[in-house]
């Protein structure tokens, strides 16, 4: 977080939204000109520059005020409704074991669901693309299945998919299939014309557009797609073993809060978020690689 | 394929082809479970579509009230939340300090599983009305957020410059110029946001409030297969209401930033 603080989360481009990846590299630079200014040269003074250590002193503040009793009083909220930071670390430290296997369980359900989704999602763009008057059709619906609220689908994959690890990764399947049919299509079809009417005149065929326009042209949106999906994975893993489920962390955090063991319900939060962020680090990662070698492809 | 009536030229007739085919497919596998592959809890897997329709008809009082609630609450939450979030960007359009405070954390607030936090904070509050009413608001806030400032900071500086050399203050240039160029972007965010508002007051609900139409699905899927066709309706209810409220979205964009290029019949890339 505090290498670079300030970026625009690839998130705000789900469904639904018109903005291209570009304008996001665009508005990131115009957010955030302070850190980047001062990258390489004078690294030690990156850590005193206002945008780090601003939210840093906020963080720090927030947490002593938590640890504190400050909201509290100010809320009026018990200590077993809201409990301090140092007992959510402790009982992080007193389960670490289940909670790391469970966190562990989560993802995984989180990375296959995600995977199958996306790979479904991408070829539902290729339909959708190749076949523009069918192929809609099915966008509409994958559109309209991305409003369906995952509580609605989690019993119903529940029911189909029995208590293990695959009831959850078709609900993570379902909810991210469409952002990444969304995303890839919109990266596909806004191809740019002169491009095709070269392929065209090169007489290229329906395959031949697909293989070295539209695929490379979707790639950008692809990774925003995926990035997308990594927290909403997550999401879906989580509500999806709310319902029934014997292991996970969405699990261990609904039974914790019946039981009234807040901590432990927070710590399983703080996992989730901590898992999440790996997640989403990691496909960062990929694009990294992946658009690198897309650019130098093209130059 | 060269229809002239507005019906073939449009989208239309693929779409309903889709829903029509989607209905017939679900119908003869549901028949298929329950008398060719014998699946034990058949119906319950994938129920006939039509008893669920009937049921759902004949229910359709209690599921319209229960739905409501959920609606309601989802609503109310998510005006609050867009309010909070369209006023944070503002501030932080105009302020670096508010904006180097906030920006990482509605940046990290997106990696945390919000949906996670419904339990929590019900835990919290113990009020169903309440919690319903946070989640939602909590879950439109930062995408309305983020997504704002991006309109909010993407007007042409072209504009801005011509605004000044007017002499035009301050708040003439937010009133008609940055406002205006944030509307697409403030739509996009809460076009997000509105299906997952529900989610969350569903969500809540799942926790052990007393109204709603999540407390009336975890029910119904309780007792079992003498209830299926009354779950499914619930699920088809949750299901409704998170596109309604999608569609709700689109409709007002529509009418309150009706030049974008999506909105135009023809033109633009296509």
């Amino acid at each position: 977080m505090g290498s670079n603080s300030v970026r625009e989360p690839s998130y705000i481009t789900a469904a639904g939204t018109e903005e291209a990846p570009p304008s996001l590299i665009t508005t990131r630079n115009s957010v955030s000109s302070g850190p980047q200014k001062q990258k390489g040269k004078r690294r030690l003074l990156k850590w005193f520059n206002p945008g780090v250590i601003l939210p840093l002193l906020a963080g720090v503040l927030f947490l002593l005020l938590w640890e504190y009793q400050v909201f509290h009083k100010l809320f009026d909220l018990k200590k077993y409704q809201l409990p301090l930071p140092s007992a959510i670390w402790e009982a992080m430290r007193e389960n670490y074991s289940l909670l790391l296997s469970y966190t562990g369980y989560t993802l995984t359900e989180a990375v296959v669901g995600m995977l199958i989704g996306s790979a479904c999602g991408f070829l539902i763009a290729l339909a959708a693309t190749a076949w523009p008057r069918w192929g809609g059709g099915s966008l509409t619906l994958v559109a309209a299945l991305n409003a369906v609220p995952i509580v609605a689908l989690a019993p119903i994959m529940n029911l189909w998919f029995g208590d293990g690890i695959g009831s959850r990764a078709a609900i993570v399947t379902a909810t991210t299939m469409a952002a990444m049919a969304i995303n890839a299509y919109k990266g596909m079809a806004a191809v740019d014309p002169l491009a095709l009417d070269l392929m065209h005149s090169y007489a290229a065929g329906k395959p031949a557009v697909f293989r070295y326009l539209r695929i490379q042209n979707s790639l950008p949106y692809v990774f925003t797609a995926l990035k997308i999906n990594a927290t909403a994975s997550m999401i879906g893993a989580i509500v999806g073993e709310f319902f029934f489920s014997s292991r996970g962390l969405g699990y261990l955090l609904s039974n914790s809060i019946k039981v009234a063991k807040m901590p432990l319900g927070w710590s399983c939060i703080v996992l989730a978020a901590i898992a999440g962020v790996l997640f989403y680090l990691m496909v960062e990662r990929l694009e990294k690689v992946f658009i690198k070698w897309h650019s130098s492809q093209r130059s | 394929m060269k229809g002239n009536s507005p019906i073939m030229r449009s989208r239309v007739l693929p779409l309903l082809v889709w829903i029509f085919g989607l209905l017939v497919v679900w119908e003869a596998v549901s028949w298929m479970l329950l008398h060719v592959a014998k699946t034990p809890l058949a119906q319950s897997k994938l129920p006939y579509v039509h008893e669920v329709a009937t049921t759902l008809w004949k229910y359709s009082g209690t599921l319209l009230r229960e739905g409501g609630a959920t609606f309601g609450n989802a609503g109310i939450g998510f005006l609050i939340g867009a309010a909070a979030g369209v006023l944070l960007a503002v501030l932080m359009s105009l302020s670096r300090t508010i904006e180097q405070l906030a920006f990482p954390y509605a940046v990290a607030s997106q990696m945390i599983p919000i949906l996670g936090l419904a339990p929590i904070i019900y835990g919290i509050v113990r009020d169903e009305q309440v919690s319903r009413i946070i989640i939602s608001g909590y879950i439109t806030f930062f995408p309305v957020a983020l997504n704002m400032l991006r309109g909010l900071r993407s007007v042409d500086l072209s504009a801005v410059e011509l605004m000044h050399s007017y002499a035009a203050k301050p708040w003439a240039v937010y009133w008609k110029l940055r406002f205006p160029a944030a509307l697409p972007g403030l739509f996009s965010g809460l076009k997000i946001a509105a299906p997952l508002a529900v989610t969350g007051a569903i969500l809540v609900e799942l926790m052990g409030a007393q109204h709603g139409i999540g407390v009336i699905m975890l029910r119904n899927l309780y007792y079992g297969p003498s209830h299926t066709y009354m779950f499914w309706s619930t699920v088809l209810v949750g299901a409704l209401l998170g596109i309604a409220s999608y569609w709700l979205m689109t409709l007002i964009e529509r009418l309150v930033a009706p030049w974008q290029p999506e909105f135009r019949p023809k033109g633009g890339d296509r």
